[in-house]
């Protein structure tokens, strides 16, 4: 456990349904501030949910989301306005907007938030790409820019207000090993230099586990586990341990339920 | 694309747009634009208006002087009457001219004829043709003509 | 028995779908339009909607209005000689296309045109989590994105009806004065007697209005709510132009009902 009693977000009995499947039942997530927090897990188990519930893109059946002490499913649309200015999301796509270079696109949050004079926000937007590496890529358009690029883009778009709170949806899925360097080395340097607080969302344990300070597992709509990655590593609980371990079979089965091996063989055999 | 071409591009669509609903206003539908000044007022009662109806064509001699320009019912001499726009230049109808209903062709519309009387007053704005002639209905016609041809054997 | 059961069961549970698809596409439509957003210059943002929806379907327009009013010429023609009212050719092409074929056509080809692109972008902006983006950032989608869209279309269609009925009419004419030789001044003069601008060229319009709304507003509708996928993506936009095409067939019949 980390010794701090700060948490930027705190999820306080959370349950949320999609149709009839409960995504989330009852869980409880606290993010420290300051420091970088995994939630891994399964595919499908709910992780961009969480970064959606957070954001408010989604509301909780029921408990609370607390942000910096404000309960995020009940704020009005003026403090969710604000509110919003202090988080900043990746997207698992970059999401820039195609049809604005990526000087509007790292522009545009300035443009919305603020009134700022056409000079500053041009200094804003070169500080923030020159921060992620693309300030010669200051006219070019979305689509002249590879996928890797992208996600830098968004990520200077995410920064540009300088959120507190900073969420990053699947950042290292499908990057070649020099993005994913790049990525990694990112997301650690913002957050020390910017004194972020980053929640990273990911089912790639390696590189995950080697940046963030703390971790939880999610899985079946509960938190199977929390702790610094290396207590993980060692832990008795057999899913958790299946999956820091990525072994094939254990709790989640490897074979999808079928009739008896033997039954199924000779029954065909008959039928013939 | 830059944005001062998007806009003229744009704003010519929507001038092609009013235009054309402009072309189709006066061109097509034959709305006019002539005020009260160039047209006098003249009604015309008839026992039977059937067919003919409002924009119809008022003509002397073959030419169109004028317009219907309302068709109601006179509750008080059970006619119809008939109200109608004459050009302001054609100003020396007789008092006594008459009007008739009568159809373009067999099957085509119907129109107002004016036939010169020979008066010497003239008719004037608001001023009524006496001397009408109603139009003709396919059904009276032949109840006609079966009425002469049976009379005729007496 | 239990198979019959089961199938009105999925029928019944098909009717609540198209039901509640119906309802969230009416609160969709009434947030798109309630209000304005709080960022960007909505004028701007029409205008270039306006150039992608209306400027952008002239082409389309103007040509198929064009062959439309010369196929309406040739076959009334041939028609009309029987009856040797071919001086009637005038009227039949104007009244044809301000009533009937103006705005249906119209309408068809801007679901098919404008409709399936509309669809197609706003769908991949989902599937892209741009509208969520958009979201995050602070700015409501559908004002931003949606909202300049659907008053696009609203304006945009009915001035391509006018356009269509207006080059209609004049191919007509090409054809019935200089190639079957009506005369001139009968197929204009005939034309101009009987159409009326209030029942005939209003009413049209009218319909061009509705069609217009309706055509728009599913469009922009399955691609907000379709699967962010492509397959999802690709699926909406066939929607959109069925039932746009369905739905202005419809309503045409209702109106035609009710105005003629």
């Amino acid at each position: 456990m980390l010794e701090t009693d700060d948490f930027i977000v705190d999820l306080q009995q959370v349950t949320f349904r999609r149709g009839e499947r409960v995504i989330f039942n009852n869980v409880d997530i606290r993010i420290p501030r300051g420091k970088i927090t995994g939630i891994m897990g399964p595919s499908g188990c709910g992780k961009t949910t969480l970064l959606r519930l957070i954001g408010a893109q989604l509301r909780p059946e029921s408990g609370r989301i607390l942000v910096n002490g404000q309960n995020i499913p009940e704020l009005g649309r003026e403090e969710l306005f604000s509110a919003r200015q202090h988080m900043g999301m990746l997207f698992q796509s970059g999401a820039l907007f195609t049809d604005l270079n990526v000087f509007e696109n790292v522009a545009f949050p300035l443009r919305v938030h603020t009134k700022l004079p056409e000079d500053m926000i041009r200094d804003i937007v070169l500080l923030k790409l020159q921060a992620v590496g693309l300030r010669g890529a200051i006219e070019l358009m979305p689509d002249e820019l590879s996928g890797g690029m992208k996600r830098r883009v968004a990520l200077a778009r995410a920064i540009a207000l300088d959120p507190e709170l900073m969420m990053y949806d699947e950042p290292f899925v499908g990057q070649d090993p020099i993005s994913m360097g790049v990525l990694v080395r990112l997301i650690r340097l913002l957050n020390d230099a910017l004194g972020l607080t980053s929640i990273v969302v990911s089912h790639d344990l390696a590189e995950t586990a080697s940046i963030a300070d703390y971790l939880y597992v999610v899985g079946d709509g509960q938190v199977l586990g929390h702790g610094r990655p290396d207590d993980l590593m060692n832990s008795d609980n057999p899913r958790i341990r299946q999956f820091m371990q990525g072994e094939p079979d254990g709790p989640v089965p490897f074979h999808f339920p079928a009739p008896d091996y033997v039954d199924d063989l000779l029954q065909k055999e008959r039928r013939r | 694309m830059r944005t001062r071409t998007l806009e003229l591009t744009v704003g010519l669509f929507i001038l092609a747009g009013l235009l054309a609903l402009l072309i189709l206003a006066l061109r097509v539908s034959g709305l006019t634009l002539s005020t009260n000044g160039d047209t006098y007022t003249v009604y015309a009662h008839f026992d039977n208006v059937s067919g003919l109806t409002s924009r119809s064509k008022v003509t002397m001699a073959g030419v169109t002087i004028g317009q219907v320009k309302r068709i109601t019912f006179d509750k008080n001499r059970y006619t119809g009457l008939v109200e109608m726009a004459i050009n302001s230049d054609v100003d020396t109808l007789p008092a006594d001219s008459t009007a008739s209903i009568v159809t373009a062709g067999l099957l085509g519309e119907k129109y107002i004829g004016i036939s010169v009387g020979g008066d010497d007053l003239v008719l004037g704005d608001g001023d009524e043709i006496v001397d009408t002639q109603s139009a003709l209905v396919l059904e009276e016609l032949i109840g006609r003509f079966l009425l002469n041809t049976v009379s005729k054997d007496d | 028995m239990n198979g019959v059961v089961d199938r009105v069961a999925s029928l019944g549970r098909i009717g609540l779908d198209v039901i509640a698809a119906i309802g969230r596409s009416g609160i969709f439509l009434f947030q798109a339009l309630a209000g304005r957003s709080r960022y960007g210059n909505g004028f701007s943002l029409l205008v270039k909607q306006l150039y992608a929806l209306g400027v952008l379907s002239l082409a389309i327009i103007i040509v198929s209005g064009i062959f439309i009013g010369m196929v309406l010429a040739l076959q009334g023609y041939n028609i009309l000689k029987d009856y040797g009212s071919e001086q009637a050719v005038g009227q039949m092409v104007a009244l044809t296309l301000l009533r009937e074929l103006g705005p249906v056509v119209t309408a068809l080809l801007f679901a098919g045109r404008a409709g399936s692109a509309l669809t197609a972008e706003i769908g991949l902006m989902k599937a892209t989590e741009q509208l969520s983006s958009l979201e995050m950032i602070g700015v409501d989608p559908l004002k931003y994105i949606i909202a300049p869209r659907l008053w696009a279309g609203f304006i945009a269609m009915p001035l391509l009806a006018l356009i269509f009925c207006v080059v209609g009419i004049w191919g007509g004419a090409m054809v019935a004065v200089d190639w079957l030789g009506v005369y001139s001044g009968s197929y204009w003069a005939n034309m101009q007697n009987s159409v009326q601008f209030g029942a005939d060229v209003l009413n049209g319009l009218i319909k061009a209005v509705v069609f217009a709304a309706v055509v728009t507003w599913i469009a922009v509708f399955q691609g907000y709510d379709c699967e962010p996928t492509s397959e999802g993506i690709s699926r909406a936009t066939t929607r959109t132009v069925v039932y746009a095409s369905l739905a202005v067939l419809g309503l045409d019949f209702i109106l035609t009902a009710l105005m003629f």
